[in-house]
C-alpha cells in the first residue's frame, strides 16, 4: 500500500477491530478494501473500523464503507465505525449520511461495549 | 602523369622556354586544384571513417602515381602510431601496426612534424622499422605529418616498388594532399563522436522531466565544445513511488569513452539502489564501494529523495560542487552542511546528509563543476559569477537553466561538459495553475498542493482541508472517466476574488453520471466543504467551479 494510510487488525474476542492511519483516497481505497475484508474471517461477530487516526477520507472512501457494511451485512457481521466528532472524517461522513448505514461511535471504547465486548 | 612530362620538357630557345615554363606551372596548378578537388569532393561526406580513408588512398595513390599509401593516427594520448587505413599494404593494417613516435619512419614524421623522404630504404639514415616494406619491396617511401587545426593527428606515406626520386613538389603535394586528408578525418571523427555522445545522451539521461503539480523541474546537458565532445557528466530523476522522488547528479573525471562509459554504470547502479529504496548515505558509500571495486576513475555526485508532498530534499554529496538555493525574495544560499569524500578514493567513506524544505517560490540549482570552473579564476568567482546569473535568469525552470548556461560560458570556451537539474516550487501568490496526469496516485499532491495555496493566502484550517477534499473529488472524477489511448491531464487552476477563493479543475473527458447505489457521494461531498460549485460538462470536458470565502472573517 502508498505511505498515505495503513491499516492494522487485531481482535477482541471473536470482535476484529481495524485501525485506519492517514489518508484514504482513490489510489488506495481497492488495496485497503481488499485488506480489510480479507483480515475479518467469518467467525468474526463483528467489525469495528477505528478511523480515530484518518486524517482524510473522500467519497472513495466512504463508498469502501458502504461497501464493506453492505458485505458484512450478507454474512450477518456487524460494521461499526468508530470517528472522532467534529472531525474532518466525521464532517464528510455526515455529509453523506453515513449514520443510516453504519452506526458510529465517538471512541473505540463505546464501540466495543456496543458489541458486547468490555474491558 | 602529363604534368610530370610537360614540367620536364627543356625546350631550346629561353622566351620560349620562359613562356612555356609559365604555362606548364599554370597547367600544373590546375592539374593540382584539380587532384585536391578530388580530394574533398562532397560525397565523401556521407562516408563513415574507414571508408573515408579507403577512398582518399587510393586517390592518393592515382594523383601521386605511387604503390603504396597508408594513413596511421595517433592513440595512446599521441604515443603510438597505429595504422589505420592502407592500399598496397592492406597487412600493415591487417597485423595492427603500430610504432611509438620518434620511431622509425612514421615515428620520425610525427616526433618532427615535417615530411620525410626515404629514396632508397635499403640505403637510408632513418631506420625503417615495419618489415612489411621489404616484404613488399617497398624501395622509396615519402610521409607527411596529418595535421588538422594545429594539432598532429597522425601520418600519410606513400611508397613506390621501384627506386623512385620524390622531388619537392611530390612532398607538397603530398603536403597538400595530406592537409586535406587531416580535415577529413578529423571532421569524420567529430561527426562520430557527436554521434556517440547524442546516441550516450540520449540512452542515458532522462528523456522527459515528471510533471509533478506544484514542483517544476528542468535539466541541461551540455557536451565541451572541443576535443572529445563525450563527457562524464549525467543528471536523473527517479521516481521512487511513495510520492518521492530521487535525484540524481553528477561528474566522472576525463572525457571520451571511457568516462562515459562508468558514467553510465555509476548512473545505473545509483537508480538501482535507489529503486530499492537505498538514501542518500547510505548510497553514496555503495556507490564509493562500487567504484573502488572497479578501480575506476574518480567521479563526484549528489543524490537526494525529494519528498513531493513535504517539498522536503534529503540529499548527500560525493565531493560534488554545493547546491545553490534561489528563494523568492532573491537571496541565494549554498547548502554547505554536507561533506563526503569523491567515489573512487575511498573504500569506506561516510556521507551524511542534510535535509532542505523548499518553500513556495524557491529553487534549487544542482550542477557540474563545468558551469563554474575557469582556468586562471578561482572558484569563488566561479560560485559568485553563478548565484549573480543565478537571480538574474527568468522565472520558468526551462529558461531558467538556459539562462544560467548562457551567462556563465557566454565569453569562453566550455572545456568540460556541463549537466545542471533545476527543481522550482512554484510561487502561491494568488494564482496558481498546475497540469497533472490523470491518475489517481496524484490525487494526494494536488490536494498538499491546494492546502499549501490556500494557508498561503489567509486561509484557515478549514478552508485548507475543505478545498483539499473538493478538489480531490473533482479530479478523482476527471480520473475515473479518462480514458483512451494516450494519458489524460488534468488542469488545475487557482485564484482569489476579494476573500472567496476560486478553483477550477478542467478535463477533457465527458462527466459520467453516478452509476449504482455506491455512485454519486462525490456532489454531495464537494457541496458540504464549498459555498458554491458549479460544473460545466461539454463535448469537449467537464469544468468544476469551486468556491468559498477563506479566512478568519465572518462565513
Amino acid at each position: 500500500m502508498s505511505e498515505l494510510a495503513r491499516l492494522s487488525m487485531d481482535s477482541a474476542g471473536d470482535i476484529r477491530l481495524a485501525r485506519v492511519a492517514g489518508e484514504v483516497d482513490a489510489s488506495n481505497v481497492v488495496e485497503l478494501s481488499e485488506q480489510l475484508l480479507a483480515g475479518v474471517p467469518n467467525s468474526a461477530r463483528a467489525l469495528v473500523l477505528d478511523l480515530s487516526n484518518t486524517s482524510y477520507i473522500d467519497s472513495s472512501g466512504v463508498n469502501l464503507i458502504f461497501d464493506a457494511a453492505a458485505r458484512l451485512r450478507n454474512r450477518r457481521q456487524e460494521l461499526r465505525l468508530v470517528v472522532v466528532p467534529h472531525s474532518f472524517v466525521a464532517e464528510v461522513l455526515s455529509a453523506v449520511s453515513i449514520g443510516d448505514a453504519v452506526s458510529v461511535d465517538a471512541a473505540m471504547a463505546d464501540a466495543l461495549k456496543a458489541v458486547g465486548v468490555s474491558d | 602523369m602529363a604534368r610530370d612530362s610537360s614540367i620536364e620538357q627543356r625546350p631550346e630557345s629561353e622566351a620560349a622556354s620562359q613562356v612555356e615554363a609559365a604555362e606548364a606551372s599554370a597547367d600544373a596548378a590546375i592539374a593540382r586544384l584539380e587532384d585536391l578537388q578530388r580530394v574533398t569532393d562532397a560525397a565523401l561526406a556521407y562516408l563513415n571513417l574507414e571508408e573515408l580513408m579507403a577512398v582518399l588512398l587510393e586517390r592518393v595513390v592515382e594523383i601521386l602515381n605511387v604503390d603504396t599509401s597508408a594513413v596511421l593516427l595517433l592513440e595512446d594520448e599521441g604515443r603510438t602510431l597505429a595504422a589505420r587505413a592502407a592500399r598496397g599494404l592492406e597487412e600493415e593494417v591487417e597485423r595492427g601496426f603500430r610504432v611509438p613516435v620518434g620511431h622509425g619512419f612514421a615515428g620520425r614524421i610525427a616526433a618532427t612534424r615535417q615530411p620525410v623522404v626515404i629514396p632508397d630504404i635499403e640505403n637510408s639514415p632513418v631506420q625503417v622499422v615495419n618489415p612489411l616494406f621489404r616484404e613488399k619491396g617497398v624501395r622509396s617511401l615519402l610521409g607527411v605529418p596529418l595535421i588538422a587545426a594545429g594539432r598532429l593527428i597522425g601520418v600519410l606515406h606513400v611508397g613506390s616498388l621501384t627506386l623512385r626520386e620524390f622531388r619537392d613538389s611530390d612532398t607538397e603535394l603530398l603536403q597538400l594532399v595530406g592537409d586535406r586528408v587531416a580535415l577529413e578525418i578529423e571532421r569524420s571523427r567529430l561527426q562520430i563522436q557527436d554521434r556517440i555522445a547524442q546516441t550516450l545522451q540520449h540512452s542515458l539521461l532522462p528523456r522527459t522531466l515528471p510533471r509533478l503539480p506544484g514542483l517544476r523541474m528542468a535539466a541541461r546537458y551540455l557536451p565541451a565544445a572541443r576535443e572529445s565532445a563525450v563527457g562524464g557528466d549525467w543528471y536523473d530523476v527517479i521516481e521512487l513511488g511513495h510520492r518521492r522522488i530521487g535525484l540524481s547528479i553528477g561528474d566522472v573525471a576525463g572525457h571520451g569513452m571511457a568516462a562515459a562509459t562508468f558514467m553510465g554504470e555509476l548512473r545505473s547502479a545509483a537508480r538501482a539502489y535507489a529503486l530499492d529504496g537505498v538514501g542518500p548515505g547510505e548510497l553514496l558509500q555503495k556507490l564509493a564501494r562500487f567504484a573502488e571495486e572497479e578501480q575506476s576513475r574518480m567521479a563526484t555526485m549528489i543524490y537526494g529523495v525529494l519528498n513531493l508532498d513535504t517539498w522536503m530534499l534529503r540529499f548527500a554529496r560525493a565531493g560534488h560542487p554545493y547546491p545553490l538555493l534561489l528563494r523568492a525574495d532573491g537571496t541565494t544560499t549554498f547548502l554547505t552542511a554536507t561533506s563526503g569524500p569523491p567515489l573512487g578514493t575511498m573504500a569506506t567513506p561516510s556521507h551524511n546528509e542534510q535535509e532542505v524544505t523548499l518553500e513556495a517560490g524557491q529553487s534549487l540549482l544542482f550542477y557540474t563543476d563545468g558551469l563554474i570552473e575557469r582556468r586562471g579564476q578561482r572558484l569563488s568567482e566561479g560560485e559568485a559569477a553563478l548565484e549573480r546569473a543565478l537571480v538574474e535568469s527568468p522565472e520558468d525552470p526551462d529558461d531558467r537553466c538556459s539562462a544560467v548556461i548562457r551567462r556563465l560560458t557566454a565569453d569562453w570556451e566550455v572545456a568540460d561538459d556541463v549537466a545542471v537539474l533545476l527543481v522550482q516550487a512554484v510561487g502561491l501568490e494568488e494564482r496558481l495553475s498546475a497540469n497533472l496526469p490523470a491518475r489517481a496516485d496524484e490525487l494526494a499532491g494536488i490536494r498538499y498542493l491546494l492546502r499549501r495555496w490556500v494557508a498561503a493566502n489567509g486561509g484557515t484550517d478549514d478552508d485548507c482541508a475543505a478545498f483539499a477534499i473538493a478538489a480531490t473529488e473533482a479530479c478523482a472524477n476527471a480520473i475515473e472517466h479518462a480514458y483512451g489511448p494516450t494519458e489524460a491531464e488534468i488542469e488545475v487552476n487557482a485564484g482569489l476574488e476579494g476573500d472567496i477563493a476560486v478553483v477550477t479543475i478542467r478535463d477533457e473527458g465527458r462527466w459520467r453520471e453516478p452509476r449504482g447505489g455506491n455512485r454519486g457521494r462525490g456532489i454531495p461531498v464537494m457541496r458540504e466543504f464549498m459555498d458554491e460549485l458549479e460544473i460545466d460538462r461539454t463535448e469537449d470536458g467537464t469544468l468544476v467551479e469551486l468556491r468559498r470565502r477563506i479566512g478568519s472573517g465572518p462565513r
